[in-house]
């Protein structure tokens, strides 16, 4: 694990949730995965855990008695927390968005594939870790005259309109807009926005980027994800929260 | 029941339309009584026999002066060939005789005929006093002036005083200066010599005291005798053969009248207008805000409840809109916290075994995650189904062919054999995460049934049409509308899914304003969705 390797201690995940053989279960898959994990039977648990060891990452589930899963996100968000992923038995698109909007680095449905939970925790703690030029879950970013809706994955154009994309188009363009004006390998792509387990190539990448280009061009207007022959690709625009 | 009495307040619209119609009622009133009061009476068409035929008197003089009738908006006077009808009316005869007397003329040379005769001793009449007296001298002495002639006008007022005005200036008689500015050249071609010239339509009072004259007019008894005419013509002949015809006019005083009562009626009528627009706004607005709060409630039971305003009726039934409202947004709750409930207690027990499964050997940890996703498939299509509402999601502008292409994509990532093809950009108004789910449950369909899917996307006049086609065996026309239904499945054996994606599909296309059908494919089904533009 060349994550586990860069950090001296492992990164500790703090589970929260009402079902006693889910937590055990997750503090398994954790532990397993060479994460330190420990879990909180509900929200009371969990702060009096945060304020004794903290945690580098939570995962949350949404409804539990007392206070649930998305009260105490919009709580915690804001003063510093760590990251959040929400896991869920409410698998919505539309319950989605809300716990994204809400502030929630992430959201995954029950019952998930626990390898994918740990990817996603991964994914979560890295973009954490590059706090330069992160956007902020649950915002939105201007570019150009676009905005990328992050909860709802959406590309909304200077007139408008609503441009889906794709779960690879929306991984890409968040990379692209969380590291601007940089020149990005298409390793360094791939690594971003791929999944690391995806058997993926340089090519897929290529292609990638070739359907956004489709999608953010528009007559007169510059092009905004360039190619730097022999390097990769540099996002070409400054974008505003 | 006590708090229903006391907050219903308001008028019943029936005391409100009574109130308008009283309102209307007192307006009309009003107008009547203001024609009576202010307006003098109607002046009468009746006019004295021996006054018009004075005054028939001086246009047949004029008339044989001038060689043209006289230019008098009282009367109308023509010349004609034929003589006017003769008409036998014994009580015309002494004027007929006097008249003819006074022209020189045979009495059967002048016809008099009136449509209505009546004699009167009661109608009292109007004397002209000085002033109008003097006014109508000067008048006349301009006239004679523009005909190029002289003469001495002599005008006859109330009595008192009879004004002499010669053709070289004014007589001052009391007090009233009547001033002819300069003596005009005497006209080579005299005509007629005129000594006395009458314009005096007003009678002379029996025997008025010698008074100076009063500045107000004053009124005066019709001599004993008098004869009174309406719709009357007379005609006289002249010398050469032809008749000179004088015919009642209209009678411009009445016009007057008529006009000054109009202009009451019209102004009553003209506030009472006003007043019924603002109250008509006042009654209806409440009922405009209404139906307009109660569309909203249609549209979004979340939304404001509905103020209760307006008559007595409304507020009724804006009290049972809000209580409607009220339970449906409990309803909704409830709908809402069942579901969660179902979601969490179903998903849970999931969970837990996905994560037992972990512990197990791969081969078998596989077979059981392929299981509980089924499992997991099925409750997500129940719980999205039983949620459904189409108008909760908002409608945007939205690049249709990029969804398409999103849904494509997402599949040919994971392995799956979608394709989309179209470069045209086609921009529709509808539900983004409503959208997604329409075509994603078609394209799962197609992957159900068949190894593949193929979207293809074309426009039409006011429509778009999206074909979802797959290579499985098709489904038989007597079941093209049942696949509809819910829970309705192809084959049940060896298939997944509870049988309800279509049926979302199509409620979800229909709140749009569009449709699904199935059409007959050479292999395979063919879905498609006609969405307007």
């Amino acid at each position: 694990m060349a994550l586990m390797a860069d950090t001296p201690q492992p990164p500790h995940v703090l589970i929260v949730d009402d079902d006693s053989a889910i937590r055990d279960g997750l503090v398994d898959v954790f532990t397993r995965a060479g994460f330190s994990a420990s879990a909180a039977a509900d929200v009371a648990a969990m702060e009096r855990q945060l304020a004794a060891k903290g945690a580098d990452l939570i995962v949350l589930d949404l409804m539990m008695p007392g206070e649930d899963g998305l009260s105490a996100c919009k709580r915690l968000s804001g003063k510093g927390r760590p990251p959040i992923i929400m896991l869920s038995a409410l698998g919505d698109d539309a319950d989605r968005i809300v716990g994204l909007e809400i502030g929630a680095d992430d959201y995954l449905a029950k019952p998930c594939n626990p390898r994918e939970l740990v990817a996603r925790a991964r994914a979560v703690l890295r973009r954490a870790r590059e706090s330069e030029g992160a956007v902020a879950p649950g915002e939105s970013v201007r570019f150009a005259g676009f905005r990328l809706d992050i909860p709802r994955r959406e590309l909304v154009d200077p007139d408008d309109v609503v441009i889906p994309l794709s779960a690879g188009e929306f991984r890409l363009l968040r990379a692209f807009v969380e590291r601007p004006q940089r020149v990005l390998s298409r390793e360094q792509l791939l690594d971003f926005a791929f999944d690391n387990d995806a058997d993926v190539f340089d090519r897929a990448v290529d292609v990638q980027v070739s359907r956004l280009r489709k999608k953010l061009e528009r007559p007169g207007s510059i092009e905004i994800i360039r190619t730097v022959r022999g390097e990769g690709y540099l996002f070409a625009v400054r974008p505003m929260a | 029941m006590a708090a229903n009495a006391r907050s219903l307040r308001g008028l019943p619209i029936a005391a409100y339309l009574a109130l308008l119609v009283a309102l209307a009622l007192a307006a009309a009133f009003i107008a009547v009584m203001a024609v009576v009061l202010w307006l003098p009476p109607r002046p009468p068409d009746v006019m004295r026999a021996d006054m018009v035929s004075e005054h028939f008197k001086v246009g047949y003089e004029h008339m044989r002066a001038v060689g043209r009738p006289i230019d008098d908006h009282g009367m109308t006077w023509r010349v004609q060939a034929e003589a006017p009808h003769q008409r036998h009316l014994p009580q015309m005869h002494p004027t007929q005789h006097m008249l003819a007397g006074e022209l020189d003329l045979q009495p059967n040379q002048v016809r008099i005929a009136a449509a209505q005769i009546q004699r009167s001793d009661v109608f009292v009449f109007r004397v002209r006093d000085a002033h109008e007296a003097a006014r109508d001298a000067r008048r006349e002495v301009e006239r004679l002036r523009r005909e190029g002639r002289r003469g001495q006008v002599v005008v006859r007022g109330g009595g008192e005083p009879e004004i002499h005005v010669d053709a070289d200036g004014a007589v001052i008689e009391q007090g009233f200066e009547i001033r002819v500015p300069e003596p005009l050249p005497e006209p080579g071609a005299a005509p007629v010599p005129r000594r006395r010239h009458a314009v005096s339509v007003a009678p002379s009072p029996p025997s008025p005291p010698a008074a100076p004259a009063p500045r107000a007019a004053v009124f005066a008894p019709a001599p004993p005798g008098t004869v009174l005419i309406s719709g009357f013509e007379i005609g006289a002949q002249l010398p050469d053969g032809r008749w000179l015809v004088m015919r009642q006019g209209r009678n411009w005083a009445e016009l007057s009248w008529i006009g000054r009562a109009t202009v009451i009626i019209g102004g009553t009528l003209l506030i009472l207008s006003l007043l019924a627009v603002w109250f008509a706004r006042r009654l209806t607005r409440p009922i405009r805000n209404f139906s307009d709060a109660v569309q909203a409630v249609g549209v979004d039971p979340q939304s404001e409840p509905v103020r209760e305003e307006g008559p007595r009726e409304l507020r009724g039934a804006a009290r049972a809109v809000n209580t409607m409202q009220a339970r449906l947004r409990a309803l909704i709750a409830d709908r809402t916290k069942t579901l969660a409930a179902v979601a969490h207690d179903m998903r849970t027990p999931l969970m837990r075994l996905r994560l037992t499964a972990e512990n197990a050997p791969p081969e078998q940890r596989d077979k059981m995650a392929r299981e509980i996703e089924e499992v997991e498939a099925l409750v997500a299509s129940f719980i999205a189904f039983a949620r459904d509402d189409p108008a909760e999601e908002a409608r945007v502008r939205l690049d249709l062919s990029a969804l398409l292409h999103s849904i494509a994509d997402d599949h040919a990532e994971a392995g799956r054999n979608v394709s989309f093809t179209s470069d045209e950009r086609v921009i529709i108004t509808g539900q983004s995460l409503g959208l997604k789910r329409l075509f994603s449950n078609l394209v799962d369909n197609a992957l159900k049934y068949g190894a593949s899917a193929r979207i293809k996307l074309r426009r039409e006049e006011n429509a778009v049409i999206v074909d979802v086609e797959d290579d499985g065996p098709g489904i038989p026309s007597d079941q093209r509308e049942s696949v509809f239904e819910p829970f309705v499945r192809l084959n049940a054996e060896g298939t997944r899914g509870a049988g309800l994606g279509l049926a979302a599909a199509r409620s979800i296309a229909r709140a749009h304003g569009g449709d699904i059908v199935i059409l007959d494919a050479e292999h395979g089904a063919l879905l498609r969705v006609t969405l307007p533009s």
